[in-house]
């Protein structure tokens, strides 16, 4: 057993954690107040080769593990959590699903151009009456000659103002039920295909979460991704991995979080003692840094199973994301505990930790959603 | 008598302030050993300059040659190792300078004589010398020993020693130069003036200096709305220049421009000796800083130890309500 | 062009409470992170600079502990070719001076046409390696280095003096330059780069690989202590409205407003 980092993960962790302190962290109040996309911050991320980081370099990406990704994720997100979470998207969400289940010709065409930022990837799979329960979705796709039509919208899409590649879901045959799912990749400018409403979000304001909208939209039928009726399969192999990032995002808020509370508690002073000398934040303080250690751990072994080559680890993805949102919601509240009434106005950064740690307990599948996957495992 | 030597700083025929400080510096510790005072003045047409340190040596030592008008490491290496070598000053006193710099670690190495640099303070114990300085950011000082030899060479920190002016009559003493032909390996070519910019930060009666503290360019539209509500101009310390957000004839320092407002308000700057000579012989300092150890605090009349970012927005609030 | 880079891993101190160690001639190491020296960082980026202009190779190197590796491979991937440290656990506590020394007792081994330097190191600040080595190497140099413009036989550089004047010279190489910040942009490492250097070996160099003259020390730290208050500063305390509101007072009281 071996929990320590190799060279190349020690080097990634320092100089993204630099990265983010110096480029990310500034800016993270300012664009949770406006919800102003980060495209600068992208253009960078993309220079250090931080959009394609499980891309072989053979189609521009890095070539780096799993392990590796959400150790990016986690320091990208300590940060700015809007910026962890747009970068997740790109390189689990939509990169991953290409990589793992486009053909030759679809990684040539859009790998390169997601990796290097030229394009930002997005994913649809939610829609107005089909969240939790994927397999609801009402967007349809129909094969017309050379093409598919596609009619439908997709609600609560992280990247869809700004993103120029789409991985979308729709049903193909209806009465196969999920195994009539099928995916596609979309470009942004496909006639038909339009955004529809921009969320007004509570956290992880600046991640261009908006509607996506499809009338009569008409892509070429190379674009399906995988195999017909592959869909539900690709979407639930893709939120695997992808939730093993939400929790390292979680692991990151976390951390940025405990870092806020232990600063703050030994400056503020009250009864005549700093704070942090009492047993009652003590242990506050305590809880906080254990239930982030045990969240890093589980998510480092989530990713740890997928480096291995361990076919089914959806167990283990899930319990990952599950504790790791449900720690975080819990520590950046103690966070704002910790800091009394100041941490309740934006005088401080707790607060926005908390309004963006709540997230992580609803997408990619709520921890209701996850606690399900793991019973059906254990039950099965 | 043994001598102390003390080498003359010019520019552009001008006489720099460090070399009075370093006479200071020198008279003291003569008194105290007993010790010649001879300035070593590399130069030409030093009429005037002659006349401004006479009264701060026993000695003047004269190189007169055209050569010696703009400074240049390597010619004046060879002579003053020339003239260190004949008579071997129990110290030699060099301003730790941008000439200094460059010149004294190479003298010293070819003489193989222990120096420092960048030394605050200095003493001879039981024929030791020991020598203050400052490491890890200005927030600790150390003593410490040098190597027991019959002479040394030490740089001096600008504003150590503030110029008293002493009551010699120096002797003048013109030697003929060992060395007056510029080495093709290091040619002078010229000297480039700072640009001039849009605002004189040494003309206004409020400076407000920034530092890395502020952390994003964005933020100095919040420090700008500061300056003009108390009707100041911003100012700031070097690594705002290296990272572009201010031009450079905004920069407060030892490379940038020596200010002595009124008031100058120092905000999310650390203390760093090169800042702190531009700014403090400011009327009245004010720091904010969250670092309760950061050095500026050891400068400054008036400190807040706090994020900057939520005190300079209420800042601004009460003077233009107070105005 | 072949370069040299001479790179100092240092504790990051301007932020950090910095306390002395029970020695009382170091400090308290274990709550600092490290990273390379500043001006370090540019030297680093300006001999990137000159390869990508003009080919070559880049070694830096750096007498240290084992942790030094760490900002070694990451100079790697910032574009270094080579790799060298020297086994600072082999000398005891070595001044700046004696630094110098085994750093020229190396460098005498490599083909060089620049050698470039921070021009000072941020723990120590002597500003002297960078002048000392190009002495004992009987190389020109130039200290406070902003610009370098060079080709194959000679470099412009600018040198940055008091009060914003800038001093043009006219150098010979071989050349040792101390450089100074702003000069350039430092980069980050790009992920690929992290890549590749994680596997590069780092030449390790212990005392018994390096052929050394008798090493001279010139100084040595007698004590540490907390500076002396020479001005005492009044500390306004409270919220940050209170603080703000009274420093608005004072300004007012001065008849600055
Ligand atoms: C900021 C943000 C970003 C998002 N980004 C994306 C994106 O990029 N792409 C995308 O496709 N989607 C995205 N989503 C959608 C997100 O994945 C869904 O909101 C989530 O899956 C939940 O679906 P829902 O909102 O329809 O909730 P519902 O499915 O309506 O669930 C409502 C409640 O019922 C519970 N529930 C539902 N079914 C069960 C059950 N069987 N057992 C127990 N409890 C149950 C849920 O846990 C929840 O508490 C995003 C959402 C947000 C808010
Ligand atoms: C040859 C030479 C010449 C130089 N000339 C000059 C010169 O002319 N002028 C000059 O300024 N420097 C000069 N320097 C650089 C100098 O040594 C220092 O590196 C520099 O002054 C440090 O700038 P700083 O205080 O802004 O940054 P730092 O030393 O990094 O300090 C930043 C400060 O901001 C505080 N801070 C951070 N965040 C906040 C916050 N949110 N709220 C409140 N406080 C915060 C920190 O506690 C810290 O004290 C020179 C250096 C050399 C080698």
């Amino acid at each position: 057993m071996n929990f320590a980092l190799s060279n190349d993960q020690k080097m990634l962790r320092d100089e993204v954690r630099k990265f983010a302190e110096n480029e990310l962290a500034p800016i993270a109040p300012e664009i949770d107040i406006s919800g102003e996309f980060p495209k600068e911050s992208i253009k960078k991320l993309a220079e250090m080769g931080l959009l394609g980081i499980v891309v072989p370099e053979k189609y521009g990406g890095s070539e780096f593990d799993f392990v590796s990704l959400a150790i990016a994720i986690e320091e990208i997100s300590r940060a700015c959590a809007s910026t962890g979470v747009i970068t997740a998207v790109n390189n689990s969400l939509t990169t991953y699903p290409i990589l793992k289940f486009g053909n030759e010709e679809q990684k040539e065409k859009y790998l390169p151009d997601l990796c290097s930022g030229k394009k930002i990837g997005a994913i649809g799979i939610t829609e107005p009456n089909a969240g939790s329960d994927v397999a609801a979705m009402e967007t349809t796709a129909v094969l017309d000659e050379d093409h598919y039509i596609l009619n439908g919208a997709k609600r609560f899409i992280t990247n869809g103002t700004e993103a120029g590649i789409f991985v979308v879901f729709a049903y193909t045959n209806k009465e196969l039920k999920h195994k009539g799912i099928t995916a596609f990749i979309v470009e942004r400018d496909t006639p038909g295909f339009s955004l529809g409403k921009h969320e007004d979000l509570m956290g992880i304001r600046a991640t261009g979460n908006c509607e996506l909208v499809f009338e009569d939209c008409k892509i070429p039928k190379e674009n399906l991704l995988g195999e017909l009726g592959q869909g539900f399969f690709i979407c639930m192999n893709t939120l695997d991995v992808s939730r093993i990032d939400i929790g390292a995002q979680a692991v990151g808020i976390s951390q940025a979080a405990l870092d806020e509370a232990v600063k703050y508690s030994k400056e503020r002073v009250t009864f005549g003692k700093p704070i942090c000398k009492f047993g009652m934040i003590q242990n506050m303080l305590a809880e906080m840094a254990t239930q982030i250690h045990a969240a890093r751990m589980l998510v480092y072994y989530a990713a740890w199973c997928k480096d291995a080559g361990i076919k089914r680890f959806s167990k283990e993805a899930a319990m990952a994301k599950y504790y790791a949102a449900n720690i975080s919601v819990d520590v950046t509240r103690k966070a704002v505990q910790i800091f009394g009434g100041y941490g309740y106005t934006k005088d401080y950064p707790v607060e926005r930790f908390y309004r963006d740690a709540k997230i992580l307990e609803l997408y990619e599948g709520t921890s209701e959603i996850q606690k399900l996957v793991i019973a059906n495992e254990l039950v099965r | 008598m043994t001598e102390l030597f003390v080498l003359i700083e010019h520019r552009k025929g001008e006489i720099r302030d460090i070399s009075f400080e370093l006479l200071t510096c020198a008279k003291k510790i003569a008194e105290k050993e007993n010790l010649n005072v001879t300035a070593l003045l590399l130069g030409s047409k030093t009429d005037q300059i002659i006349d401004k340190i006479k009264n701060y040596a026993h000695k003047i030592y004269l190189f007169d040659d055209p050569v010696f008008e703009n400074f240049n490491s390597e010619i004046y290496q060879k002579n003053l190792s020339d003239i260190i070598k004949k008579e071997s000053p129990l110290l030699t006193l060099i301003g730790h300078t941008a000439f200094g710099m460059d010149l004294c670690p190479a003298l010293a190495t070819e003489l193989n004589i222990p120096f420092s640099t960048d030394c605050l303070n200095l003493t001879f114990e039981d024929k030791k010398l020991k020598v203050t300085r400052q490491m890890f950011d200005g927030k600790l000082n150390t003593h410490e020993i040098l190597r027991e030899n019959p002479s040394y060479i030490i740089t001096i920190r600008a504003g150590s020693f503030p110029a008293v002016e002493g009551n010699f009559n120096a002797e003048i003493v013109k030697l003929s130069p060992k060395e007056t032909t510029e080495p093709e390996y290091r040619k002078f070519v010229e000297y480039i003036e700072a640009a001039i910019g849009d605002v004189d930060i040494t003309k206004s009666d409020v400076v407000i200096g920034i530092g890395r503290g502020i952390r994003e360019q964005e933020n100095l539209e919040m420090i700008e709305e500061l300056a003009a509500s108390i009707g100041g101009v911003v100012g700031c310390s070097r690594p705002i220049v290296d990272a572009d957000w201010l031009p450079k004839d905004r920069q407060v320092g030892s490379s940038g421009k020596i200010v002595k407002p009124k008031l100058y308000i120092a905000i999310g700057i650390s203390g760093a000796f090169q800042h702190v000579m531009g700014m403090k012989n400011s009327d009245t300092i004010i720091a904010i800083n969250k670092d309760p150890n950061a050095p500026i605090f050891n400068e400054a009349d008036y400190g807040i130890v706090d994020d900057l970012m939520k005190v300079v927005p209420i800042l601004k609030e009460k003077i233009l309500e107070m105005k | 062009m072949d370069i040299i880079v001479c790179i100092k891993r240092v504790p990051q101190t301007a932020e950090a409470e910095v306390s002395i160690d029970s020695t009382g001639k170091s400090i308290q190491k274990d709550r600092l992170t490290f990273d390379m020296n500043e001006s370090d960082t540019y030297a680093l980026e300006e001999a990137v600079l000159l390869k990508e202009k003009f080919e070559g190779n880049i070694t830096v190197l750096s007498l240290g502990y084992p942790d030094t590796d760490d900002t070694l491979r990451i100079a790697l991937a910032k574009g270094a070719d080579n790799a060298i440290r020297i086994k600072a656990e082999n000398f005891e506590n070595p001044d700046a001076f004696q630094t110098a020394q085994i750093l020229k007792s190396v460098i005498k081994t490599i083909n060089f046409d620049i050698i470039l330097t921070g021009c000072i190191a941020t723990d120590d600040a002597y500003s002297q390696i960078g002048v000392t080595l190009a002495e004992l190497l009987e190389i020109p140099h130039a200290a406070l280095v902003i610009k370098v413009d060079a080709n194959e036989q000679r470099t412009h550089v600018h040198r940055e003096l008091e009060e914003g004047l800038i001093e043009h010279l006219d150098i010979k190489l071989p050349a040792l330059l101390t450089i100074l910040t702003g000069i350039n942009e430092p980069r980050y490492a790009s992920l690929i780069a992290i890549r590749r250097a994680a596997k590069k070996e780092i030449q390790q160099l212990g005392k018994e690989n390096i052929e050394l003259e008798d090493l001279v020390i010139n100084s040595v730290i007698e004590e540490l202590y907390v500076p002396p208050v020479t001005k005492q500063v009044e500390i306004l305390t409270g919220s940050p409205s209170e603080t703000a509101t009274k420093l608005a007072g004072i300004v007012k009281e001065k008849g600055l407003i």
